[in-house]
Parts: C-alpha cells; sequence; structure tokens
C-alpha cells in the first residue's frame, strides 16, 4: 500500500503541438478522418465515406455506361453525304454533329429520323446472301435461342434431379464422368466437331446451333443439382408413398419448385445464345441463310473491317449493334433481381 | 419379465419361421420394386446429358486426337468416320521427302515461321498474344475488388449499381467491339480525351487500324502524327511489336471493360459471407480498415479468388471473338484459337487443326494443374 501511496501520480502531459497542425487536425476531422489532436465522430466518418463510395461508383457507373450512350448516339449519326461520313461517326463525343434527326426535320433528307435503322431492315443484311432480311436473321436468333434454350434447360432439369434425389447404382461415377467433360476446352475439339455436323449436313440449315444444346448442359444440370439439395427429400417420399411415379413427381414437384433456378439457368442460357457470333462464324457458311443475326451484322462489317458498310455507312452497322443489344437488355432489366440472385447463389460469372 | 420372455419367445419363433421361409425364397430371386424404380428412372432422367456429353464432348475429342495423325481434309469432303475406320491408309506424310509421319503436324506447328519481313515462330507468336491478352486478368481483378468493397458498404442503392455494371457483360460482343473500334479510332472520344487527337490534319494516334490492314509501324505511326520517321530499329518497325501492341491493350481495355460486373457480383457474394463476428473482433482490438481487408476478408475471400483465377486462365487461354471481330485473324492480334479456326476450318486441314487443338487443350490441362499445385502448396 506505502509504495503504491509514495509513487509519484503521472501528470498526462498533453503533447504541445503547433498551431498549425491542430488546424490540420480539425480539418481532417471535418472530413471523418481521426488524428492525434482531434477525434472525429463515427458518424461523420461514416458520413465522408460514403460520400467518397457514391463518388467513385458513379464514375464507375459513368464508365460502364458512356458507350452504350455512345452506341445509340452514332446511330443517329447521319452519313449519307460521303465525304465526311466517316468523319462523322468518328468524332462523336456526345451526340454527331450532323444527326439524322436534325436532317430529317431541316433539310430535303431522303431518309428520316431512323434512316440508319431503316437502312439496316431494309438493305443493310443482303451482304449475307441476296434474299437474306432483317426479319430472317431475328427469326433464326428466336430458333437458335428459344428452342435449345428451352429444351435444354429440361433436359439438364431431369438429369439434375436424377443425380440429386434418385439413389441409383453407379450414380456418381456417371456424375463425374460428365463434369469431367467441362474440362475438354470448346475450340480443340473443334475441327472434330465441324467435320462431323459436315458430315450430317447439319450446317446449311443451322440444326447445328439447336440440336446440340437439346441435350443439356452439365454446368447448368451440376448448378441446379446444387439448388436441389437444399429442397427437402420428405417431399418426393409423400409424394411417392400417395402413389405418384418418377415422372409425376419430376412434372409436379420439382420443375415448380426448382423455377427459380431454371429460370435463371435459362435466362442466362438465352443470352448467351443471343448473342453467340461464334458458334455461327465458325459452323454455318457465310453466304447461308441460317447465319444469326450478330453473324450477319459482322458481315457487314466485313470481319475486321473492308466490308461494304464499313466504309460508306458504318452508322447501320452501329445501329444493327443497337437492335442486338437491345432484345436482351430489357430481358435483363426485367429479370434483373432473379439473374443477379442466381449470380450470387451459384457463384458463377455466366 | 414374463412379457419379455414371452417376447423373446415370440421373436425366436419368428426367426424359426424366416429361417424356414428362406429356402422357398431363393428359388425365385425377390426383385425389390422401389430400388428397380430408382435405377430405372435414375438411368432415363439423365439419358439425354449422358448421351448429349458423350457424343458431343467425348467422341469428338478422340475424333480430334486420331485425327491430328492422319490427312484428313474436311474441304476435300469425305466421311470422317470411314476415314478414321481406315486409319492406317491415311496417315500423314511428309510432303517434302514424302514419308509417313504421324506426328507431322504437331512437328510443324512448332517449326513453322511466319512468312513476314521479320520472321518469328507462328505458334509462338500466337501464343504470346493470348498470354499478353491475360494482363487484363489481374488488372480486372483488382478493380472488381475495389468496386465490390465500394459497393458492399452499407450504401443506398447498391442494388442499382451491381445492376449497372453488370450491363456490359449481358450486351452482345459484337456491338461492344464496334463501339470500342470507333471510340478508338484516330479523330475518337479516347483520342480526345488523352490530347493524341491532330485537329489540324485530321489525323490522330492509330490505336487500331479500322480497314483491318495492319502493317503500320512507328515511323507510320509518327507520320501519321504530322511529325518525322525517328527510329530505324527494326523492332519498333515490326508491325507485330509495334501495331500489335497498341491494338492489343484496346483489346485488354475492353475485356477488363466487360467482365468486370461478372468478377464483381462474385466477390460481393464472397463478401457477404465473410465472418462478421471475427471483423467485429478485429475492430474492438483495434486493427483498422487496412488491417482488417488483408488479415480477415482476404484469407475468407481466397477460394472466390482462386476460383475466379483458374476460370480466368482457362477462359483467356481461349480468347477469340475480341481479336477478330477488332481487325480480323492473322498472327499480330489473334489468340490461339484463331490457329485452329484459320487451318483447321478456313483451309480445311481438319488434321492440322485438331492437332493444333490438342496441343491447346495440353497446355489449358498443365496450367490448370500448375494453378491447384500452387494452391496446394499455398495451404501447407
Amino acid at each position: 500500500m506505502e509504495n503504491i501511496e509514495n509513487v509519484e501520480p503521472v501528470v498526462q502531459e498533453k503533447p504541445q503541438y503547433s498551431s498549425i497542425r491542430y488546424a490540420w487536425g480539425a480539418v481532417l476531422a471535418f472530413f471523418g478522418v481521426s488524428s492525434k489532436t482531434h477525434r472525429a465522430s463515427k458518424k461523420r466518418a461514416k458520413f465522408v465515406g460514403d460520400v467518397f463510395t457514391y463518388i467513385i461508383l458513379l464514375f464507375g457507373t459513368f464508365l460502364m455506361v458512356y458507350p452504350f450512350w455512345w452506341m445509340i448516339a452514332a446511330s443517329f449519326a447521319d452519313t449519307t453525304d460521303g465525304a465526311n461520313a466517316t468523319q462523322i461517326i468518328r468524332e462523336i463525343v456526345w451526340w454527331p454533329n450532323k444527326s439524322t434527326v436534325e436532317s430529317a426535320f431541316m433539310s430535303s433528307h431522303k431518309g428520316g429520323m431512323f434512316w440508319n435503322y431503316q437502312l439496316f431492315f431494309t438493305e443493310g443484311l443482303t451482304v449475307v446472301n441476296g434474299s437474306f432480311t432483317f426479319w430472317r436473321a431475328l427469326l433464326n436468333n428466336l430458333i437458335y435461342s428459344i428452342v435449345p434454350v428451352v429444351v435444354g434447360v429440361i433436359t439438364s432439369a431431369s438429369a439434375a434431379f436424377s443425380f440429386a434425389k434418385i439413389n441409383w447404382i453407379g450414380r456418381n461415377a456417371v456424375f463425374y464422368f460428365l463434369l469431367a467433360a467441362i474440362m475438354v476446352p470448346g475450340p480443340s475439339i473443334m475441327t472434330a466437331q465441324y467435320a462431323m455436323y459436315k458430315g450430317l449436313n447439319w450446317q446449311e440449315n443451322g440444326l447445328v446451333l439447336i440440336i446440340p444444346g437439346m441435350f443439356g448442359s452439365i454446368m447448368t444440370a451440376f448448378f441446379i443439382r446444387q439448388f436441389l439439395f437444399g429442397l427437402p427429400t420428405s417431399i418426393i417420399e409423400a409424394a411417392k408413398i400417395d402413389g405418384a411415379g418418377y415422372f409425376r413427381i419430376f412434372c409436379g414437384f420439382i420443375l415448380p419448385l426448382a423455377m427459380p433456378a431454371i429460370m435463371a439457368q435459362g435466362l442466362l442460357s438465352f443470352m448467351g445464345c443471343w448473342n453467340n457470333y461464334m458458334g455461327s462464324y465458325i459452323m454455318i457458311p457465310d453466304t447461308s441463310s441460317a447465319v444469326n443475326l450478330p453473324h450477319a451484322i459482322a458481315k457487314m462489317d466485313g470481319y475486321g473491317g473492308g466490308g461494304r458498310y464499313a466504309s460508306i455507312n458504318y452508322a447501320a452497322v452501329i445501329a444493327g449493334s443497337v437492335v442486338c443489344v437491345i432484345p436482351v437488355m430489357i430481358l435483363f432489366a426485367c429479370f434483373q433481381k432473379l439473374i443477379i440472385g442466381s449470380l450470387m447463389l451459384t457463384g458463377s460469372k455466366e | 419379465m414374463e412379457d419379455s420372455i414371452a417376447v423373446n419367445e415370440a421373436v425366436s419363433e419368428g426367426e424359426a419361421v424366416v429361417e424356414e421361409a428362406v429356402p422357398q425364397k431363393k428359388q425365385r430371386k425377390p426383385i425389390n420394386q422401389a430400388k428397380l424404380q430408382d435405377n430405372l428412372w435414375g438411368w432415363i432422367f439423365c439419358v439425354p446429358l449422358i448421351v448429349g456429353t458423350v457424343w458431343f464432348v467425348y467422341i469428338c475429342l478422340i475424333l480430334a486426337f486420331l485425327l491430328s495423325f492422319t490427312n484428313y481434309q474436311v474441304i476435300n469432303g469425305g466421311d470422317m468416320f470411314k476415314y478414321i475406320g481406315e486409319m492406317g491408309k491415311h496417315i500423314m506424310t511428309n510432303p517434302e521427302t514424302g514419308a509417313s509421319s504421324p506426328f507431322y503436324w504437331y512437328s510443324y506447328a512448332f517449326t513453322n515461321m511466319t512468312k513476314t519481313q521479320y520472321p518469328m515462330n507462328e505458334l509462338g507468336a500466337y501464343l504470346f498474344n493470348t498470354v499478353f491478352y491475360m494482363i487484363g486478368i489481374p488488372i480486372g481483378m483488382v478493380l472488381s475488388m475495389f468496386f465490390a468493397v465500394c459497393m458492399s458498404r452499407d450504401i443506398k442503392g447498391g442494388n442499382a449499381f451491381r445492376v449497372l455494371y453488370y450491363l456490359p457483360c449481358v450486351a452482345s460482343t459484337i456491338s461492344i467491339v464496334y463501339t470500342f473500334k470507333l471510340m478508338f479510332s484516330q479523330q475518337g472520344v479516347i483520342n480526345g480525351i488523352l490530347g493524341l487527337k491532330d485537329f489540324d490534319n485530321g489525323g490522330g494516334f492509330q490505336w487500331i487500324n479500322l480497314r483491318g490492314v495492319t502493317d503500320i509501324t512507328w515511323n507510320s505511326l509518327i507520320r501519321s502524327n504530322g511529325g518525322s520517321p525517328t527510329s530505324e530499329s527494326a523492332f519498333m518497325n515490326d508491325p507485330y511489336w509495334c501495331q500489335g501492341i497498341f491494338t492489343k491493350l484496346v483489346i485488354i481495355i475492353m475485356s477488363v471493360w466487360k467482365g468486370l460486373g461478372g468478377t464483381i457480383i462474385l466477390y460481393i457474394a464472397g463478401l457477404s459471407g465473410v465472418n462478421a463476428a471475427t471483423k467485429e473482433a478485429a475492430q474492438i482490438d483495434g486493427a483498422n480498415g487496412w488491417t482488417i481487408f488483408w488479415k480477415v476478408t482476404m484469407p475468407d475471400l481466397y477460394p472466390v479468388i482462386f476460383y475466379n483465377i483458374v476460370t480466368s486462365v482457362i477462359g483467356g487461354m481461349q480468347i477469340y471473338m475480341e481479336p477478330t471481330l477488332f481487325i480480323g485473324e492473322q498472327y499480330i492480334t489473334s489468340g490461339y484459337v484463331s490457329l485452329i479456326q484459320v487451318n483447321g476450318i478456313k483451309a480445311g486441314k481438319s488434321s492440322q487443326g485438331a492437332a493444333y487443338g490438342m496441343i491447346l487443350a495440353v497446355i489449358i490441362f498443365v496450367l490448370t494443374m500448375f494453378q491447384f499445385y500452387l494452391d496446394s502448396r499455398n495451404k501447407d
């Protein structure tokens, strides 16, 4: 006890700082940063952090959205007068110097406000072959992205149901056998596939983009299987006791219950098939009427420049690009919650 | 007690009955209906996927492997299956010596030089392009981690940002490519921002040649900017090293921009799974945000990052669409897959394409295994 009393009380000496440092500390504290002189309040720190976060995120959003705005602006460029055609479309920052919107009202212009779109719809895609029109391309694209996706998702879901909820001999062996297939890179078997499809005569009529997709995909099956593991098995057992067969269980219980997962996977594969330039470019001949929309637009550009439209009216190519992007954008806007939720759940990028 | 004895007796009686019944049942094997149903329907539900995978992946893999030793040309037609059946007759022959050499296309791949002013190994040139595009992977990862951390803060409208950043992932590649191509043109927005636009002469820095011609050298770039040619070195005047690098840079910027959203969502999902209790404990112990991020968040995120690296490298090795759509297929910018497409499909030499494909499969397999090896060493 004595010892403690004898010890001199420690005087906490306030460290002396220069007045400039105090002022600086006050400024920092105002912006939510604590220093040796001032302590910032937590609320202030959070507020300032939020403001900075918003600034960064809004800047990022601008970078993400600007090319889309540029695309729309460029599709309204008036490139009909030939001489300055390429300059007008290349110099766009916010809006073309000479746009079809102004030309339609101010001068005796041969086209209307949507001249580039009109050009794209009517004669643009004749570069593929004489009788090819935009509507044929759109029909092709719809067939290529609806038929294989709907059928493929159902076959994938049935396989997923079998892997997740039915006990059969060799189930795991078959599952890993199928899963190993994703290790095989697509391009390395491309030539053999090409020769096979040519032998089957699937290329000129576009069956090459329909039939392989109808057998389902192992990644889709894998994600739906993960989802089905979360469903209680007791539902299936109850249905079995009540006398339902497996087919009935699949149609009546599994499909409706797994609908969120099936829809999300279906939408993602729809977008993949809609934008499937590579499949069409590699497998379908250039002049066939079975090419899909991205392939036809790429042909307008002449594959990396030099095409008829690339040199004369690039705005029509960009108008085609806008037309190609709009359907998936609308679909994504409608189902963004489902799609993003599914991506977060499965942890996949596509 | 009496009851239990009675029960025991009943059980033993029951066992006796079973023992008696067994020899009778052995004559006709009992079929468990439920198990039969399980096995039957299990297979039936799987059949489409099994058929599809075996047909379009495994059979094609075997065919491609066998084709790479033959001289099959799809352009001449002919039934491939019959060809493979009589493989012994159609082994690839060396066109110079006429001797049979099944590995001709493999050795050709490693010895063939580009037919240009400054020749280099063709496979090496394409492979260098592919690896060069992979610079985008770490850049994209750092950027998306940064944005993901920003978005997972407790702010209003986080979901809206998520959706907006995912937009480029949804858009089709061709639309994006044509937009970027024009934005990076000589008179384009990017040159305007960077001050590389030549307002007087209507020129500017040439990132990409929009006409698809790629024989642009350092001297011609200088000339297009109104200067006089300066460099005499062969290196700077080789289009592969001069124009190629700038065009590849544009493609990297585009790929990073397009792929950012998907990775951000991946990381947000990972960040929401980080243990909040550990974070709070670290905060109470006096760790600042930076330390918490590196010492608590990052170790928890490691599986997500590893998955992302593996898939990005596999996807990056297969880059094809972007360079092709930018300036077409040639050795200056195209990725490895173009070798398969140009030789195996456009020129119709399926066997050569298949050989290139097998080399690609081996490269990807080795890279993936190497990553898993690093991962296992990291864990020890």
